[in-house]
């Protein structure tokens, strides 16, 4: 990676000045670093790539990573026992409509009422690469990974297919695909499911110096990476330039993805609910999408802190015990 | 007074106290932990009448994060005030293994069990075994709560090596638990069940079993 990575020290610092600056704990800044990666996605400029079958960043994509795709041992594309169901996308690899293992970008297209117009809006839809990322942190076998750099990645080589990501995900990124992983090799045992796929924000590319493949490809320019600061501060600039929105900032506790539109966000997510089949699996830009671990997170200090409080009683009562004692033995040699 | 059923304390109030604090938020760990593997919606646990909520993370994350502060709280206190009062007679001790087998040998064949002190060698051992695993759950889930307050992101080999330790360690907790009770299906050590309510044992049954236990020099 070309950003330096910060020490656990200026970490805490940086995260005490942050919670200072904003005046709450504000997670969002607290636990990636300025230096961390984050991009910008223009609804502006996405024109959704009219002249093409399939939109550039999505082609682009599919090539960078299709070596990374798995190919399913057929033995093993059976149900996951005692369901009745297994998820095989093998002979569905061309769909590009939606995220699946073997696609790990799409473009929303949707239209919404503008001033009693309606605007063609395109949205490319991946991972946000969320800052205190819940299919990360609750990942019961570590395969799922949040890089100080930003990123967020699974190892397909630890991952179970258990698809915990994908529950605590709000926008179901993660995608699963039988019959691969290390699950196979449990068999007959009942237990997992496959290997879960998403964008790791070409972690790899950027390792080399270069920038993601769907950014590279873009005709419109309509997607960036860049520093969490650089972005943040171009975000806002084309903010107030479009007199605009910007999405991703504050969700889920900070993400690192922020698209900016002029058109409200909440227009937006109307128009992505009513055009859905099953409105409750529709890809949202709703305001508060769910985040387990911000949502515990004050469970999740009482629980740190409490083994101190356990040791320090413990010390107290065996105190107060033992000058009780004193005092009865002073008492005793009285009488 | 009558003689017969003279007592003795076995535990005291802070023991009893702390052992059930780690009994009944150890079950509930466990159920909660298990609940944060995804298994029990696979396994159809939700089907169960009046378990339809077991499914979902953000319940069993809350009972496992408070029943893992009762269990932290429990255990540095439980270190703590053994530690302070100089009581060391759970630890294990040499010889406790072969002590073990001549024990279990003696149960199986009725014969006259080798004297013991206030605690089997076997329950030493025991107590080493689920004490180990107990700190080894506690340590990488401080590391998990840590992480989970969102202020840092630790190396990500780091967490996973953590994460992979805290569920490995939970089939060895849950057997170590199983075992725990299994050993109450042996006659031999039934009156020592209640004493984990009442605080006290028979002072007879003492003498007998216990007869290097020496419970006169500490109250
Ligand atoms: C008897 C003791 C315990 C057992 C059997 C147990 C078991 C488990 C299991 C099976 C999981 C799911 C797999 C995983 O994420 O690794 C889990 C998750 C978790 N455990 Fe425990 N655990 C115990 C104690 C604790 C304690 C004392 C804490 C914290 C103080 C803790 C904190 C967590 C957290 C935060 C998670 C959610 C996953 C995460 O955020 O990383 N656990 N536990
Ligand atoms: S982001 Fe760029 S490549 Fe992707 S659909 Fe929009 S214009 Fe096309
Ligand atoms: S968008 Fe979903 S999959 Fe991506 S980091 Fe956030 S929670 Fe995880
Ligand atoms: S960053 Fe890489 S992996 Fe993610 S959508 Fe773009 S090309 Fe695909």
């Amino acid at each position: 990676m070309k950003i330096k990575r910060r020490t656990f020290l200026q970490g805490m610092v940086a995260a005490g000045t942050a919670a200072a600056l904003t005046n709450k704990v504000d997670r969002a800044t607290a636990d990636v670093s300025d230096s961390s990666y984050a991009t910008l996605i223009d609804l502006t400029k996405c024109d959704g790539c009219p002249d093409q079958d399939t939109p550039a960043c999505v082609m682009a994509c599919r090539a960078e990573n299709e070596h990374k795709y798995p190919e399913p041992d057929p033995a093993m594309l059976k149900p996951y026992w005692p369901q009745t169901k297994f998820e095989d996308w093998s002979n569905k690899r061309d769909v590009t409509n939606r995220l699946t293992p073997y696609n790990w970008i799409f473009v929303q297209k949707v239209n919404v009422e503008v001033d009693g117009e309606m605007v063609e809006t395109n949205i490319p839809r991946r991972c946000m690469h969320c800052d205190n990322p819940p299919c990360v942190k609750l990942c019961p076998f570590g395969a799922n990974v949040k890089m100080k750099e930003g990123p967020v990645y699974i190892n397909p080589d630890i991952c179970f297919g258990g698809a915990k990501c994908r529950d605590v995900c709000p926008w179901s990124v993660p995608q699963r695909q039988a019959g691969v992983g290390i699950y196979t090799k449990l068999d007959p045992i009942p237990a997992g499911g496959g290997v879960m796929y998403q964008c790791d924000m070409c972690k790899d590319r950027l390792a080399e110096g270069k920038v993601p493949a769907c950014i590279e490809e873009c005709p419109q320019e309509a997607m960036v990476i860049g520093t969490r600061s650089e972005i943040f501060a171009k975000a806002e600039e084309l903010r107030q330039q479009y007199n605009g929105y910007i999405y991703g900032d504050k969700q889920m506790g900070g993400t690192g993805t922020l698209y900016v539109s002029q058109i409200p966000f909440e227009k937006i997510d109307e128009a992505i609910v009513s055009k859905a089949d099953d409105p409750e699996k529709a890809m949202r830009v709703h305001d508060t999408p769910y985040n387990v671990i911000d949502n515990t997170s004050h469970w999740s200090s009482a629980a740190l802190l409490a083994p101190v409080a356990g040791a320090i009683g413990a010390f107290a009562a065996t105190v107060a015990v033992k000058k009780r004692n004193k005092q009865e033995d002073a008492h005793d040699e009285n009488n | 007074m009558m003689k017969t059923t003279e007592k003795i304390l076995r535990h005291s109030n802070t023991v009893r106290i702390i052992h059930w604090s780690v009994a009944i938020s150890g079950m509930l760990l466990l159920f909660s932990g298990i609940g944060q593997m995804p298994m029990y919606k696979r396994y159809n646990v939700v089907l169960l009448p009046g378990l339809y909520w077991v499914s979902d993370y953000n319940i069993t994350l809350v009972i496992h994060l408070i029943a893992g502060a009762v269990f932290g709280a429990a255990i540095l206190y439980h270190i703590v005030y053994h530690l302070m009062q100089k009581e060391f007679s759970a630890m294990p001790r040499s010889g406790d293994v072969s002590e073990s087998i001549i024990i279990i040998k003696a149960m199986l064949t009725g014969k006259e069990e080798p004297p013991h002190g206030k605690f089997l060698a076997e329950q030493r051992l025991a107590y080493a075994a689920m004490g180990l695993t107990s700190l080894v759950l506690l340590l990488t889930g401080l590391i998990k709560v840590y992480k989970n307050t969102g202020i840092v992101i630790l190396q990500p080999e780091f967490m996973t090596a953590t994460t992979l330790i805290h569920t490995i360690a939970t089939p060895i907790f849950l057997f170590l638990f199983v075992a725990h009770l299994g050993a109450f299906v042996i006659k031999e050590n039934w009156p020592l069940f209640p004493t984990m309510f009442s605080g006290y044992v028979n002072k007879k049954y003492a003498d007998h079993r216990h007869p290097l236990w020496n419970y006169k020099e500490k109250k």
